[in-house]
């Protein structure tokens, strides 16, 4: 592949300054590219566009770059449930295995009950909620950025030390008025997390483990805090996949959410519905917000070459904000250079 | 995994003397390479029985060196430095030695044969995926593989020097 003297070259620019190859990788180079990972351990790509599972950052770097060079992706993830669409698209790049940049753009047309309350917003005349009915759609940009800390996920299977990374979104939902009207504090706010992520060889099995600090609502679609402030907290996560061979994985992840808009009342215009739902006959119940699920999914990945691969999975998302039982497909397609 | 080495030049020399190389290898000081692999959650006891036993890991190390070979990536770093047939016997050695095989392995420590190689971590890994290759033409299943590459992930930090 390289020469030895093309080697150290690379080997030294994987020690400097990862910023110095930020602000150079305009003029990236084939020298600086790499995809030698082995099949299927740059994992895939997590619906905040970061690398992991499905909704579960990693500790991994996504894509297929070694620490010898710079490798990326897009994904596109569809997620369809009885009331919502999630559709994201995003890039993400693993530089040297170190750092992980992303971004993703997520767009969320929902259906059934928010079209319900946006008829009946418009029948008693209020304005400015962002529901609108046929048409309410949320859009969040999610900026990520991940560094591993230590340890090999892959190759220290001798010791029980997993691969650290940490890691954060930048997050903004662009539809603050939705927001407004179902009580969330803020529409931008970050995330930070910790993952540590481990395959066990001898059973076949990679485990992920991540803490997240965050206080975010459906992971930011629905803002972020509520009426009663905007405070983070500490909530955890885990994937658990099984490698069947070296191209399928199958696996279940669990993330926890939290409960800032649990029994809140949709708040139209100035006026807070609490109180009021009642006189609204039937939509009552439609106007209060259930309490926020946590999230599972059971999934499966198929890895056909190491330029593409598939995840399919069965999403539990419980109930989300008006809306109850959401479960559903969930199909993310990573195609990695 | 700790090794000494300051055997390592000694070790590059020997290797070089192909005929020799079985012989005075074998004279050497204690080496690190000695015994089964510990992995979490262990490496089955019955893992040389399910590679199809010496004649299987054999094989295996056949099928390995050719894919080796046919890797366009790596294969000119062994017909530079290497030395095939000695490889495949010492490899036969040692894979059946990390999965708890009552084998002697004869050769140098894993840092010593590979110090003054320069591998880097996608050399590294174009063999790891020879392995997997290995592994399906010698239709050993691939969860029977993994106890392999398990009992020889832990060789990556003394193999990739770079
Ligand atoms: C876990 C993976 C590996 C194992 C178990 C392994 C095992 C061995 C063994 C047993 C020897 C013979 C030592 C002796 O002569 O006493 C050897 C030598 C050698 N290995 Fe590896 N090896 C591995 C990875 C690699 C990689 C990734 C490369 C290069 C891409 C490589 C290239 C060589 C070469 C060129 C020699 C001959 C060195 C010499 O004779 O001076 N090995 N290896």
């Amino acid at each position: 592949m390289t020469g030895f003297r093309e080697g150290s070259l690379r080997r030294w620019l994987g020690g400097a300054a990862v910023s110095a190859a930020l602000l150079a990788s305009t003029s990236a180079s084939a020298e600086w590219f790499n995809s030698d990972k082995v099949f299927l351990t740059g994992g895939v790509v997590t619906t905040d566009g970061s690398g992991g599972g499905g909704i579960t950052p990693w500790a991994t770097i996504s894509g297929y770059g070694t620490r010898d060079g710079i490798n990326g992706g897009l994904h596109y993830t569809w997620v369809y449930l009885p009331d919502y669409t999630l559709n994201s698209y995003g890039v993400t790049v693993g530089f040297f295995d170190r750092l992980e940049l992303s971004y993703t753009n997520s767009v969320l047309p929902t259906g059934g009950t928010f079209d319900t309350v946006g008829l009946a917003v418009s029948a008693l005349g209020g304005a400015g909620t962002g529901i609108e009915p046929w048409n309410t759609t949320i859009k969040m940009d999610v900026f990520g950025a991940k560094l591993r800390l230590f340890g090999d996920a892959v190759y220290n299977s001798h010791s029980l030390i997993p691969q650290v990374a940490i890691g954060g979104f930048y997050k903004k939902n662009r539809n603050a008025a939705l927001l407004e009207t179902l009580q969330a504090a803020d529409d931008t706010d970050w995330e930070a997390y910790v993952s540590a992520t481990k395959i066990f060889f001898p059973v076949s099995t990679l485990i992920n483990v991540t803490a997240r600090y965050t206080s975010a609502n459906q992971i930011g679609l629905t803002g972020f805090g509520g009426p009663d402030g905007n405070d983070k907290e500490v909530r955890l996560e885990g994937s658990i996949a099984y490698l069947l061979n070296k191209q399928f994985a199958i696996g279940g992840e669990y993330q926890q959410h939290g409960d800032n808009l649990d029994n809140k009342s949709v708040k139209l215009g100035a006026l807070d519905l609490t109180g009021l739902t009642g006189l609204l006959g039937g939509l009552g119940n439609s106007l209060t917000q259930l309490e926020e699920s946590d999230w599972y999914d059971l999934f499966f990945a198929y890895a056909p070459s190491k330029n593409f691969s598939m995840t399919f999975a069965y999403a539990m998302l419980g109930n989300i904000t008006l809306t109850p039982d959401q479960s559903g497909f969930y199909l993310s397609l990573h195609a990695t250079f | 995994m700790t090794q000494t080495s300051k055997s390592s030049k000694a070790k590059r020399g020997l290797s070089l003397l192909a005929g020799l190389g079985l012989a005075l290898a074998a004279s050497q000081p204690a080496l690190a390479q000695t015994g089964k692999t510990y992995a979490f959650p262990g490496i089955p006891d019955n893992s040389v029985e399910k590679f199809g036993g010496p004649q299987g890991v054999h094989n295996w190390v056949e099928s390995l060196f050719y894919y080796i070979m046919l890797d366009n990536r790596i294969n000119w770093i062994f017909s530079e430095f290497g030395n095939v047939e000695r490889q495949i016997m010492l490899n036969t050695q040692l894979e059946q030695m990390v999965l708890g095989g009552n084998v002697e392995y004869q050769g140098a420590s894993m840092a010593a044969a590979h110090a003054d190689l320069g591998i880097t971590m996608g050399q590294f890994n174009a063999v790891v995926e020879a392995a997997y290759s290995a592994c399906e033409r010698v239709h050993t299943p691939y969860h029977t593989c993994n106890q392999l590459i398990a009992a020889l992930a832990p060789f990556t930090f003394d193999i990739v020097t770079r």
